[in-house]
């Protein structure tokens, strides 16, 4: 695959001009353009990439897109040009599985993919790929390795707690970014076929029970941990915890956990300062 | 605290601020990383460590999904981090609560600065929307450029407002408390505690993850248990 280190190493940066006009647009086509060079060095070689390619392309390429980029300008053919400025359009989805979504989209525009099958593609992919990701990664990975950090904690490994987060977290992140920019190149128009894909499937099965387990364990353990003076402390943050959480259940849709805490903390600093 | 130290804290949170959005979302921003490394800066790992511990806890409840507004733990555990280094090795559950009350304030405005960076953003996108209709790859590297640069400052600004916002109202709390400390101890691990239980419910407390849910539990207690026998 041409390009495939820039384009994995700009995919870390997807999300650095997130816009809500455009959401990952921008970086989108940023992370893309690596692949897109194949249409950049004129019609011919551009032809050469796939059916329909290159010149043929751009004469009705995007609508205004398109037709803006009728004038190759300083830094571009026509169809890199094109393709780029189709690329930059509304995308939202999962930063990770975004990959996907790069690589399967920028093989359609190198194999010469008419453009308007090339944007039905990424509308097509943002939704699938923003719930995959939201259910893997941000409700299940993300929880379970940072309650295994916690539980390591608890068990005072140290330094090692934080390792073994990271590098138990970091290890499906970045696999997940090359599966998908592999994968999504591999595939192109058909990519939706690898959302199906067995290791994927069956990761969406396991991860939901792994991070109740590890998240369930975790919480405890911290009672254990935190340097009590006394056990009847141990009892009463157990019930504090529970009472907090029963007021968190019950400003629910009007405030966050996050802003309950801090009002409780605020209170119990009034309290102890006015005792 | 030396200037360099407090450089490396900046360095820290502002790494720790960018990693949430901006680049390389490796997770450096949530408090166990963020709190551990602004304590290593500042020369107490494990005591940054704690408090990431602590501040961990309160952020189970963030999901960071694409465009909603959510908390930035980044920036303020890594203040808090450096801010537990520098207090020492004794755990002090009051000068603790002010910090975390901080630190509670500086994540939640991490998330509304960085819906401020996303409008910046927007308005750049719209000055260099005909480029970018063009385009010319020039303009998303301007656009990546500006966004990593706002997200920087961002991070820079709500580290420092944690480190010394964090430290002189933890330092006054310490000065003026006057009721029993283990009423702080229980206030800061309840209401971490509490944010964590409530949204572990509300993430695996229904369907068949409850049952797992409910096997976790049993096995944290074991773990309390050997902890507190140990």
């Amino acid at each position: 695959m041409p390009g495939f280190r820039s384009a994995l190493a700009r995919l870390f940066t997807i999300q650095a001009a997130f816009t809500y006009e455009r959401m990952l647009g921008v970086g989108f086509a940023f992370a893309a353009e690596p692949l897109l060079r194949a249409l950049d060095a004129g019609a011919g070689r551009a032809a050469g990439a796939g059916p329909g390619a290159g010149g043929a392309r751009d004469a009705g390429a995007g609508g205004a897109a398109g037709a803006a980029a009728a004038d190759p300008g300083p830094s571009g053919a026509p169809a890199f040009r094109a393709a780029l400025a189709r690329q930059a359009g509304f995308f939202n989805a999962h930063p990770y599985l975004a990959a996907l979504a790069v690589g399967a989209a920028a093989r359609a525009e190198v194999s010469g993919e008419p453009p308007e099958r090339v944007e039905r593609l990424r509308f097509a992919l943002t939704g699938p790929l923003g719930s995959l990701g939201d259910r893997l990664i941000w409700a299940g990975w993300l929880p379970a390795c940072a309650a295994v950090g916690l539980l390591l904690v608890a068990c005072r490994a140290g330094v090692w707690a934080v390792v073994a987060f990271l590098v138990l977290y970091n290890v499906l992140h970045v696999w997940l970014r090359v599966w998908g920019l592999r994968m999504g190149w591999r595939s192109g128009i058909g990519v939706a076929a690898a959302l199906a894909s067995p290791a994927l499937q069956r990761l969406l099965e396991v991860v939901a029970p792994v991070a109740a387990v590890a998240v369930g364990a975790a919480l405890p353990s911290v009672l254990g941990w935190y340097p009590f003076a006394g056990r009847w402390e141990i009892a009463a943050g157990a019930g504090a915890a529970l009472l907090c959480a029963g007021l968190v259940r019950a400003f629910q849709g009007r405030a966050t956990g996050l802003v309950v805490a801090a009002g409780v903390l605020a209170v119990v600093i009034g309290v102890g300062v006015l005792w | 605290m030396s200037a360099a130290t407090l450089l490396g804290v900046l360095a820290v949170g502002t790494v720790a601020g960018l990693d949430l959005v901006s680049v390389p979302q490796m997770m450096l921003a949530r408090p166990l990383v963020a709190g551990f490394l602004g304590g290593a800066v500042a020369g107490r790992p494990l005591a940054g460590l704690g408090v990431g511990a602590l501040l961990e806890l309160f952020a189970f409840e963030t999901l960071p999904i694409g465009a909603a507004r959510y908390p930035d733990w980044g920036p303020a555990a890594a203040a808090a981090g450096a801010l537990g280094a520098r207090h020492g090795a004794a755990w002090d559950p009051v000068w603790l609560a002010g910090v975390t009350v901080v630190a509670l304030v500086a994540a939640w405005l991490g998330g509304l600065t960085m819906h401020v960076v996303r409008r910046l953003n927007g308005a750049q996108l719209r000055r260099r929307e005909a480029d970018l209709v063009a385009g010319d790859p020039r303009a998303l590297r301007a656009l990546q450029a500006g966004g990593v640069l706002r997200d920087a400052v961002r991070a820079a600004v709500l580290t420092a407002f944690t480190y010394f916002a964090g430290g002189q109202v933890a330092r006054q709390v310490r000065i003026a408390w006057h009721a029993p400390r283990a009423l702080a101890d229980v206030a800061v691990v309840g209401t971490a505690l509490g944010v964590a239980l409530w949204s572990a419910f509300r993430l695996y407390g229904r369907g068949a993850p409850r049952r797992w849910l409910a096997a976790g539990a049993v096995a944290g207690v074991a773990v309390v248990a050997g902890l507190l026998a140990w």
